[in-house]
């Protein structure tokens, strides 16, 4: 299990990519340091800007628990922790979690336990929860009178606040917002890597950035036949 | 000055002079830095500078990092506009060594982070090298796969 911190910042800068220190390999802008949740904006599959604010009033809209849902690396994370820190601005965030297991049930209702009224209660992963346990998350939200978003894979039951879907477009998009990125098309990682990473790794933006870093690696490093 | 001048927001920028040419240094070295900030507005408070030396990993998966030095900085009369230049020398440790992997690197750098009293916040990072490790070599061949 992991809890998610949010700076208090509402305008953080991020660093740019870090600079070389001497003459060593360039750094990667595919790494997780650059493409984790938080760090990239959240695009919808046709490349364009999810307003956490016009997501939040649709949360609000289905009465406050909602699923964010979709298959693997197809931004679900990114949208929830999105939209966490977005409550969290608001001051309207209960926690933020990610369930590794149901053995994380503890620091759930923890969370449930020191929430204020009509806050929300983040989950990522609700699949991990299983069938028990997210019946007594979803009833001790209810008694609390709190909020639940959570991220799936699959029909949860709960209504869908977005529907994530992915397309080349969205992988593209996501590479124009990494440090340096004119120059990675430029010289390093080409639009064909790109629309081959994508169809590669079926459509997995996470797999296909993942993809993406080695093909940075491979074309900057030297390689082990050029050792002296 | 920065080009600043005319906006609202501060865009600061952060110069770190390293007291070793290439930034290079060696386990147990002594690290002395001189930092200069540049391109606060008047109108905009500083709540704090943090200064820090510090490794973290950096590559495909989960992220670690380390803090060797920190320095919290709330002084009015330390902080800019009042004093936008500063320094501090700390021993280097002996390891993690920098290193450029495949999967991971480890990187040292020196961070200078300031707070705004509006909330928002500013990050400068500046890399060096401890030790010289020699950065892995790729196999040679279809770029695909390395991805296994």
């Amino acid at each position: 299990m992991k809890t998610f911190t949010h700076p208090p910042q509402t305008a953080s800068v991020p660093p740019k990519a870090a600079p070389l220190a001497s003459h060593r390999i360039p750094v990667n802008p595919f790494s997780t340091r650059f493409t984790r949740p938080g760090q990239i904006a959240s695009l919808n599959c046709g490349g364009h800007f999810l307003n956490p604010n016009d997501l939040i009033e649709r949360l609000q809209f289905l009465g406050g628990t909602a699923v964010i849902q979709g298959p693997h690396g197809s931004g679900k994370t990114t949208l929830l922790t999105h939209l966490s820190q977005e409550l969290a601005n608001r001051g309207d965030l209960a926690a933020c979690v990610r369930l590794r297991s149901s053995g994380d049930a503890s620091v759930v209702f923890r969370s449930i336990a020191g929430s204020r009224p009509g806050t929300t209660l983040c989950l990522d992963s609700w699949e991990q929860a299983g069938l028990l346990l997210g019946k007594l998350v979803r009833l001790a939200t209810t008694l609390r009178r709190c909020g639940l978003l959570v991220t799936c894979h699959r029909p949860s039951g709960m209504p869908v606040l977005m529907q994530c879907e992915t397309s080349p477009l969205l992988l593209k998009s996501i590479v124009e917002q990494l440090p340096d990125h004119q120059q990675i098309r430029s010289s390093l990682i080409h639009e064909a890597d790109v629309q081959d990473a994508f169809l590669k790794c079926g459509g997995n933006i996470r797999e296909s950035l993942y993809d993406l870093y080695d093909r940075f690696e491979q074309r900057v490093r030297p390689h082990s036949n050029a050792r002296p | 000055m920065s080009q600043a001048n005319q906006a609202l927001v501060s865009s600061p920028s952060v110069a770190v002079h390293f007291d070793h040419s290439h930034r290079l240094y060696e386990p147990q070295d002594r690290l002395a830095i001189r930092y200069s900030i540049d391109g606060i507005e008047n109108n905009e408070r500083i709540r704090a500078v943090e200064l820090s030396m510090l490794w973290y990993t950096e590559g495909k998966g989960e992220e670690d990092l380390g803090v060797h030095f920190f320095e919290r900085i709330t002084d009015r009369e330390r902080l800019p506009p009042t004093v936008t230049i500063g320094s501090f020398v700390s021993q280097l440790p002996l390891s993690p060594l920098s290193y450029e992997g495949l999967i991971v690197k480890v990187r040292w750098c020196v961070r200078v982070r300031i707070f705004f009293a509006g909330g928002r916040d500013f990050v400068s990072e500046h890399v060096f090298e401890l030790g010289e490790i020699p950065p892995a070599h790729t196999p040679s061949g279809d770029p695909a796969k390395l991805s296994a």
